[in-house]
This record gives structure tokens, C-alpha cells and sequence, in this order.
């Protein structure tokens, strides 16, 4: 009984254990506060213009990659596009873009704006390639882009950025139902860990219920890019915006169910950025409506 | 030796038409037979087939959902037009109705559509919505008979609404209506008119995932939840009293006998409440219901023969108690139940 898995239930939540429950649960009992990133700020840049897409939802590319070098300098700090890209990737780097094809895909005018973005940085179109998928994908690449879209998932609560990587593990299976707070570990592999060099969430038309199929009543016009180098602050930004609109479609509170516990999990457990709000510096640019930060 | 080797192939060629003729009986009982041409939509001659084996192929995880109830098949169609975005056609055929049933029952939101032939669950008061059928932004969501469909334009205009309803329409065209499952019928409309039950938050099911997509009670299936259960879960709202909504989660299990249903009590009260003590309540059907100050209010279930009744969020522990005694009343009345 003593070595008996602990079970993580909605008690963990309410009380505020759930980073003791799942470390416990993943790890063993060992609490794994060490491996924890050092607390420290992280930028996460949300980028929008509203006519971003049109009323029938066609992406104007033009706008987009206005969008895109806005978030570039405002997650680098650089002054253009180009100088922005060679801060976080060398130009002999091969570079692997990261996009999502199910439930709410990224959309192609987005991982066309990057290609482009990319290639007027000098980076050459040979060493730049679509890497989603199985784990030979990353293990070709020196760096990755990952280019999710913002959407909520029925099973992993939010289905955006830690969910991006399941397909490198070889064994997506194996990240469903509670195992899903083990998602992290997937950014760990030695193949994949400090490749990913910029997060760049797709928030054009995201989808704030968790389906499983998307329910067109549960998608808008964001018309925005969430994006930042701490892939788990960019998560924790994706989720306040899709837990603000679900309460805003309600009014009342709607929170994700079940609960997103993959984010927490890859703060505490991982290591792999902050899940803190008050460590997130938000960098907002352009549209202001409806910003639900 | 011929003869032996003929008899043998021709056992073999009937046993094989046998098995075939039966599995096609199966696959078109209950077949719902729609339009070539809708509005200027065509549909495609042969739907693509998905079962169990292959339903995650078509839609990744999304396929936990309906093998979460009692899925048999689904057939998948597309309509296509020359200079209107396409609409998919899923037509889920499901092994009875009370499964189809609960796959809309997920999500009460969108417009109700009353489609001719189709009729209303006056019987039903516990529907406030009475309806088989749910349009919203382009995607029509209905229950007819053992089918749940989904049909979606990928575009919403008027003239796709007009192609989904007919659709829609056909699909329940000439087939039985069953009425809602019989466990959500035990269900106790309002309690002390002081509790009224949301029936646009009602949910039916088999599953602990699906349980979770409405209420996260854990990540294990700690009530052992599976197709040889039923569950229904809803919120009872207090209509009385001046200090702010209250709202509690009421969940009704049927295990297939009583064993079953103590079993998972047990399991439920070893991984939810491991620093409380069990009381009489987790084995015996005989004792009140077991009470429990939590961290976000009172948590009562009651063992019911082959019922676990429980009640999480709970204001207060008469609250808690009441909603469950309520239930017990029910299931009496209704005959669920027999008094001890």
C-alpha cells in the first residue's frame, strides 16, 4: 500500500497539490523541485490585427507577415526581422517547422510566412523542412519552429503546445487519458530537448472547447499570433485566452475539463518554463477588442 | 477423397456467404438512405467505413469519445458542390439508442431544430429543451433511433443551413423515436422546490474520459465506469435563498448488479477520500448516505442496490443529504430501487 501509485483527482486541484500528486505520480516519490527551471520572467508576445481574415476567413498573407516580424521583434528585442531570426537560430542551422494537422490545423499561410520569413533572414530553402511527425523528423534538425494552432483538446484539456511533440514520442497512445501530464517529457528527449527556438502559436481562428471534433460554435476570429521561447508560458497565455472566452460564451465560469494538468506538470515536473502568470511578461501589439488577457 | 474435398469447399463457400450476408444484414439494419443531390450538393457514391478498428485513422483521439459508448460503425459521406464549400455527413450508428442518446445529450447548446417526422419529448419533462435535434454555425447534431449524425458545412450560409436541415431531415426520415434513457428519467426534476436540475447540463454515459469532458472528478477511471454501466450526470441549482447561486453535481451510476456497484464505491472512497474513514455507507445499501466536508463543499453517495448516487459541491451537509434522499425516493417510486 505504501508504494501504491497516488491518484490524482479533482481534491489535488482544489487544493493546490497537484504538483506534489503528479510528481509523486510520474516520478515516483521523489519530488522533483530541482529539475524545475529557475524562476525568472518570461516574454510572451500576442500579436493581432483584425483584418488578419476576411468575413469568410481567408487569411490576408500580406498582414500576416507584418504580424509575423512584430512578433519577431517584440519576442527578441531586436530591431528587424533578420537580425530577430539570427538571434535564435544560426544561419547553417536545419531548420524544422512544426506545424498541426488535426482539430483546428495551422493554417498553411502561416507556415508560408515563416518559410518566407526564414528564407529572407539568409536561412537557405534547403535547410528548411516540414518536420511533424515520427522521431526522425526532429533528430535531422538542429532547430525547431513549433508552429501549433490554439485549441482546447477533450482529453489534455489544451491541446496546443505541449501536445505539439506527441508524435516524436513514437507512442502517442501512450500521452492519452492520465498520462497525459507526461507530455513534457516528450520536450526532454535527447533528440528534441533545447531544439525549439521559438514557439509560435497560430491564434488566427482558434477553438475554445474541447471537442473532440471541432464544433464551429466554439471557434472565433482571434485573428492573432501568440508566441515566445518558453513554450510553457506561451501554453499558460494560450490557456487564459481560452478559459476567458469560454467564460465570456457562458457568462459564468466554464473552466477546461478535464483540467490542462500537462502545463503544470511540465513547469513542476519538467522543467521546462514557467505555468506562473505573475513570471509572464506579455507584450501585446495591434488589436485591442477582445484581447481576453 | 473428391467428394470429401468437395463437400468441403462447398461448406466452406456457404459458411463464408453465411458470415458475409449476415455481416452486411448488419451493417444495412436500421441503414439510412440519403439524398443523391441536396441544393446543388452531390453526395459521394459510397460512404467511407469506419469501425472500431480504424477509428482512430479517421479522427486521432477524438475516437475515445464514441468507443466510450456503444459504438458499432460509422458511415462517413461527402457532399460536394461546384461553388459552395463541401458538407460532411457522420452518421454514427451506435448498438441502442440510449447511446446515440448520449452523445448529443454532451452538449444541449445550439438552436433546436424540429425536423419533420421527428417528434418532440413532451413525454420527457426532464428535458427542458425537448429536442432530437441542434443546429449551430454551420453544424447540425441529431438523435434518431441508435444513430447520432453530425452534419457540417464547412462553410455556414443560408443556402448550406437549407442542405444540412434537409439532410437532416432525411436521416431521421421513417424511423423509430425512442424516448431518453430510462436512468435519466429517475432523475428527480426538482427537490423541496428548492433544487431544480439543469436538464441543458445533463449528460449521459458509459465512460470515465467523457465523465471527465463534463465533470473532472479523476484521471483513473476510479468508479470503474464501462459499457456494462450507465451514468447520468447534472447539476441541481437552488432556485431559493438570498446568498448567491448554489450549484451542486449530482452523478447516478448503474453498475450491472450490486457487487459491481459496491465494488467501485470502495474504489471511489479509497482514491477520492484516503483521509477519511469508510463508514457503513461504501458496503451496506442499508445506512444513510456518507457525508463529507471536502475542500469545495460537502460530498455525499449512497450505495442503491445497484446504484451509487453521489452528490460533489455540495453548500451544505443537509443540502447534500437532501439531494441524495431525493434520488433514493425516486429510484424507489420508479421501481430502480426496492425498499429494504
Amino acid at each position: 500500500m505504501q508504494n501504491k501509485k497516488p491518484v490524482l483527482t479533482r481534491r489535488d486541484f482544489i487544493r493546490g497539490t497537484i504538483g506534489v500528486t503528479l510528481g509523486a505520480s510520474i516520478l515516483g516519490f521523489k519530488w522533483p523541485m530541482e529539475e524545475a527551471q529557475a524562476a525568472g520572467s518570461s516574454l510572451v508576445a500576442v500579436v493581432r490585427d483584425k483584418n488578419a481574415l476576411d468575413s469568410a476567413r481567408n487569411v490576408d498573407s500580406a498582414i500576416l507577415e507584418k504580424m509575423l516580424a512584430q512578433t519577431l521583434i517584440k519576442v527578441t528585442g531586436q530591431k528587424n526581422t533578420k537580425d530577430a531570426w539570427l538571434t535564435l537560430v544560426k544561419p547553417n542551422d536545419v531548420i524544422g517547422l512544426v506545424p498541426t494537422s488535426h482539430l483546428n490545423p495551422t493554417h498553411d499561410e502561416v507556415v508560408d510566412v515563416v518559410k518566407r520569413s526564414l528564407r529572407d533572414a539568409g536561412i537557405p530553402k534547403n535547410q528548411i523542412r516540414m518536420a511533424q511527425g515520427r522521431p526522425h523528423h526532429p533528430k535531422k534538425c538542429d532547430a525547431l519552429i513549433a508552429l501549433p494552432s490554439l485549441k482546447a483538446h477533450w482529453l489534455t484539456g489544451i491541446g496546443t503546445v505541449m501536445k505539439l511533440y506527441i508524435m516524436y514520442s513514437g507512442r502517442p497512445s501512450n500521452y492519452h487519458q492520465s498520462d497525459s501530464a507526461k507530455l513534457g517529457e516528450i520536450w526532454n528527449l535527447p533528440f528534441v530537448k533545447d531544439k525549439t527556438k521559438l514557439v509560435l502559436v497560430d491564434s488566427l481562428y482558434p477553438l475554445c472547447d474541447k471537442g473532440p471534433q471541432a464544433d464551429p460554435r466554439y471557434q472565433w476570429s482571434y485573428n492573432g499570433i501568440i508566441a515566445g521561447t518558453d513554450p510553457v508560458a506561451v501554453e499558460t497565455v494560450c490557456l487564459k485566452i481560452i478559459t476567458e472566452k469560454r467564460n465570456a460564451i457562458r457568462g459564468e465560469s466554464w473552466p477546461l475539463t478535464p483540467p490542462p494538468i500537462c502545463v503544470e506538470a511540465a513547469d513542476k515536473v519538467y522543467g521546462l518554463g514557467t505555468s506562473r502568470m505573475e513570471q509572464i511578461r506579455i507584450e501585446h501589439y495591434g488589436w485591442e477588442k477582445d484581447l481576453l488577457l | 477423397m473428391n467428394l470429401t474435398l468437395k463437400k468441403t469447399f462447398l461448406f466452406f463457400i456457404f459458411t463464408m456467404m453465411s458470415t458475409h450476408v449476415g455481416a452486411t444484414g448488419e451493417m444495412m439494419k436500421g441503414k439510412r438512405h440519403l439524398p443523391k443531390i441536396v441544393n446543388g450538393w452531390t453526395r459521394s457514391e459510397t460512404p467511407r467505413l469506419i469501425d472500431s478498428k480504424n477509428i482512430f485513422e479517421y479522427m486521432n483521439g477524438a475516437g475515445e469519445l464514441y468507443l466510450g459508448y456503444r459504438f458499432k460503425h460509422l458511415e462517413v459521406f461527402d457532399y460536394i458542390s461546384k461553388d459552395q464549400a463541401n458538407i460532411l455527413v457522420e452518421l454514427y450508428y451506435m448498438e441502442t439508442a440510449d447511446d446515440a442518446f448520449g452523445l448529443l445529450s454532451l452538449d444541449w447548446g445550439g438552436e433546436s431544430v424540429y425536423l419533420a417526422d421527428l417528434p418532440l419529448e413532451k413525454s420527457n419533462k426532464f428535458l427542458a429543451a425537448p429536442t432530437r435535434a441542434l443546429y449551430g454555425g454551420g453544424l447540425l447534431r441529431l438523435w434518431s433511433d441508435h444513430i447520432y449524425a453530425r452534419i457540417m458545412a464547412q462553410h455556414a450560409s443560408a443556402a448550406s443551413k437549407a442542405a444540412v436541415l434537409t439532410l437532416g431531415r432525411a436521416i431521421a426520415a421513417r424511423t423509430k423515436h425512442p424516448p431518453v434513457p430510462e436512468l435519466v428519467k429517475n432523475l428527480p426534476y426538482e427537490i423541496d422546490s428548492s433544487w431544480k436540475l439543469r436538464t441543458d447540463r445533463l449528460t449521459f454515459l458509459r465512460s470515465h474520459l467523457v465523465l471527465n469532458s463534463v465533470y473532472y472528478i479523476s484521471h483513473e477511471n476510479i468508479l470503474n465506469l464501462d459499457h456494462s454501466s450507465q451514468a447520468v450526470i447534472a447539476p441541481f441549482e437552488r432556485t431559493s435563498g438570498s446568498d448567491g447561486l448554489k450549484r451542486c453535481q449530482f452523478l447516478l451510476v448503474q453498475y450491472k448488479n450490486l457487487d459491481a456497484a459496491r465494488d467501485a464505491l470502495n474504489q471511489f472512497h479509497d482514491a477520492y477520500l484516503p483521509d477519511y474513514a469508510k463508514g457503513l455507507t461504501a458496503t451496506s445499501t442499508n445506512a444513510g448516505p456518507g457525508l463529507f466536508k471536502l475542500e469545495d463543499g460537502w460530498l455525499a453517495y449512497k450505495l442503491l442496490d445497484n446504484f451509487v448516487a453521489m452528490v460533489f459541491d455540495g453548500p451544505d451537509q443537509e443540502s447534500a443529504r437532501t439531494i441524495i434522499q431525493e434520488n433514493e425516493s425516486n429510484l424507489l417510486e420508479k421501481g430502480g430501487i426496492h425498499a429494504k
